[in-house]
């Protein structure tokens, strides 16, 4: 059997990984010159299950689980150091807000933080602490994950190809082209987000750092050597690939209140795409015919793809069906939703 | 239960205003303006680059609800930006309403009551129908009647801050003085009780946001907020017993069982 | 920027005239207007899209 992946972002390479292993032979085509120019690039590289729930769906968590052993683990690419989550004193109820609305953390005092990173010590005096999380480079493990690719012998890589022009037939196509895949899937939105990164010598981090703002919500990961990627505005706006003066002086006020060192710090780089999403922000694998599409990752493109990656395989080689990310949209909510509804009846039990 | 509050030109059965920022997804935007059963949302206008598609997703959802717009002039400082504001919002959203904010200072996002005199006067002469987001104060309210608005929007507490009725006192005083004036609640409720509260003063609609958008479930939030807008509504109407200092046996007393009638 | 009018500028920037409102030094410009109204070195134009609000 032979797959066509189309897109070499994380979602397709991903997506080639789980079918190769499963004896599915694949090509690649990606219209680049080289894997993950589109927005994957941008990513934060934070494999962060738990601290999603804070704006998404508990269906995020539970596939974006599978991301931690496959970043970490399997490709080795991953840093299993946690997450820490701050917030400025004044806005503490974000804080007391974030932990009700996430799981498996530990609550830090300012003694706690300074122990994890000594650079933020007597800057905050409460955090959170998701021992469990990662993170990663994502340039790195795309990378990494192509390299694991073209050494695996049933999977071809074809660069500044368009699919249009292949000559085989395949037996599937995986469609992976995110925000560009909206001539098939009108429902397909793109949110704007940019980002920064910075080079400091002055301050060290061993994790990401998320602090939490009511207006400006910011993450700082550090990709080693001095350098700190800062994420990432979020605007529902579908202009690609441009970042305007006001993100920047957000962005950098905001790492700035998670150090005051940032200021300081040089800007290597500004960058900024569209995150492909649905209007309900969850991800979708979309069979039509010998075609299936794996879009809406929106800002989980590396928690999410290794999931969806999987579920895509079974559906190719065993005729799957993950209703929680195939279904259409009023019962994937239902199912999501489920978990939200118990959450409100306990509030209701132990609110009286 | 017919008891539709009228702002403006509009005769509305629902007492709730929506506002449409700061939710998880627009689906869940979409199902809470749904499950609220609000007939208004607010929306903005944006100083964006983005040729054709800017904001396009966002428009066509909101058209899609179904809801009145109601623009607002969030972010202008001063009454001149917010005067050009509501221009081009009457022109985007082919509306004369307009919610007025004139903030005056950032930490609070407190309006600055002189400069959102100044812009109401004047948007009120063009022929605007203007919603003004003021303080408690009587004193600026009774400038802004003068000044050609027809509905008030005071505030309970500052903009996002979920603290409830700040001062009940002046809430109520508002309401007194202003009887025939619909008064709209904007700003700073956090719990549908909050929404209740100043239903029972008599306030005639409340206008939120945060409070629904950032609750763990938005969308049971915007159902909680409706009925307990709904709830404090029909409390006002039915009239509530005037507090006693002493209990008063709700039961009748007389031949009641072993009762001595001395 | 080459554009010499509000209109030309809006062309040139790609954006959907149905849905943008603008104006220039702090003074609005109907849509019909834009076409006649000239750009000048320093003019601050704004051009506002619908958003979500509260």
């Amino acid at each position: 059997m032979l797959a066509r992946v189309i897109g070499a972002g994380v979602a397709g390479l991903c997506a080639a990984y789980a079918l190769a292993r499963k004896g599915v032979d694949v090509e690649i085509v990606e219209r680049e010159s080289a894997p993950g120019l589109g927005c994957s690039r941008f990513a934060g590289g934070m494999i962060a299950p738990w601290c999603e729930l804070e704006s998404a769906e508990p269906l995020v968590a539970t596939l974006g689980e599978e991301a931690l052993d496959f970043w970490s683990r399997e490709l080795g690419v991953a840093t299993v150091a946690g997450s820490l989550v701050v917030a400025p004193t004044r806005e503490r109820a974000e804080l007391a807000d974030f932990a009700r609305r996430t799981r498996n953390f530990e609550s830090l005092d300012a003694k706690a933080i300074a122990a994890l990173e000594p650079d933020l010590a007597g800057r905050f005096d409460a955090a959170l602490f998701f021992r469990q999380e990662a993170h990663l480079d994502p340039r790195a493990a795309l990378i990494a994950l192509t390299e694991r690719l073209a050494q695996t012998p049933n999977v071809t890589l074809h660069f500044q190809q368009d699919a249009a022009g292949r000559a085989t037939i395949p037996d599937w196509i995986i469609d992976c082209r995110g925000f560009a895949a909206r001539d098939a899937l009108p429902g397909l939105r793109g949110v704007k987000g940019e980002m920064l990164i910075l080079r400091s010598d002055e301050i060290s981090l061993a994790r990401p750092v998320r602090m939490l703002h009511p207006r400006r919500p910011v993450y700082v990961v550090p990709r080693g050597e001095g350098l700190f990627m800062v994420g990432a505005t979020m605007i529902e706006n579908e202009e690609r690939a441009r970042v305007t003066a006001r993100s920047v002086v957000e962005l950098v006020n905001s790492a700035f209140a998670v150090h005051p060192a940032f200021a300081e710090a040089e800007i290597v780089e500004t960058g900024s795409d569209l995150r492909p999403a649905f209007a309900d922000n969850l991800p979708r694998l979309l069979k039509r015919g010998r075609t299936l599409y794996i879009n809406g990752l929106y800002r989980h493109g590396f928690l999410l793809a290794p999931a969806l990656a999987r579920r895509a395989a079974e559906v190719v080689v065993n005729d799957g069906h993950f209703p929680e990310v195939m279904d259409a949209d009023s019962d994937q909510r239902a199912a999501a939703g489920c978990e939200r509804d118990d959450v409100a009846t306990a509030a209701g039990r132990t609110g009286v | 239960m017919n008891d539709p509050v009228r702002l403006y030109d509009g005769a509305l059965s629902s007492r709730l205003l929506l506002g449409t920022a700061r939710y998880p997804s627009p689906a869940i935007l979409a199902e809470a303006i749904r499950a609220s059963g609000c007939e208004i949302v607010t929306v903005s206008l944006r100083r964006e680059a983005g040729g054709a598609r800017a904001g396009e997703a966002f428009w066509s959802l909101i058209r899609d609800v179904g809801a009145r717009v109601l623009p607002n002039t969030a972010g202008c400082r001063t009454a001149k930006e917010a005067i050009a504001t509501a221009q081009m919002a009457r022109e985007v959203f082919a509306t004369d309403w307009i919610k007025l904010e004139v903030i005056g200072e950032e930490d609070t996002l407190q309006p600055d009551v002189f400069g959102l005199v100044e812009a109401a006067r004047a948007l009120a002469d063009e022929g605007f129908k203007v919603f003004p987001y003021t303080t408690d104060d009587l004193v600026v309210a009774e400038k802004l009647l003068d000044a050609g608005c027809r509905v008030l929007m005071p505030w309970a507490a500052p903009i996002g801050s979920g603290r409830g009725v700040n001062d009940a006192f002046a809430l109520r005083a508002l309401r007194a003085h202003f009887p025939d004036t619909p008064l709209v609640v904007d700003a700073g409720l956090g719990a549908p009780s909050h929404a209740a509260l100043v239903m029972e003063m008599g306030y005639d609609a409340v206008l939120l946001n945060t409070a629904v958008s950032r609750a763990g479930d938005p969308v049971l939030m915007a159902r909680a907020f409706a009925l307990a807008i709904e709830a404090g509504r029909a409390g006002f109407r039915a009239q509530p017993m005037t507090p006693r200092d002493m209990a008063e046996p709700s039961t009748p007393l007389i031949g009641r069982p072993f009762d001595r009638l001395a | 920027m080459s554009a010499t009018t509000l209109q030309l500028l809006l062309d040139e920037l790609g954006y959907d005239e149905k849905t943008v409102g603008t104006a220039l030094n702090q003074e609005f410009v109907r849509a019909r207007d834009r076409a006649e109204t000239r750009l000048r070195e320093g003019d601050a134009v704004e051009i506002v899209t619908p958003r979500q609000g509260g």
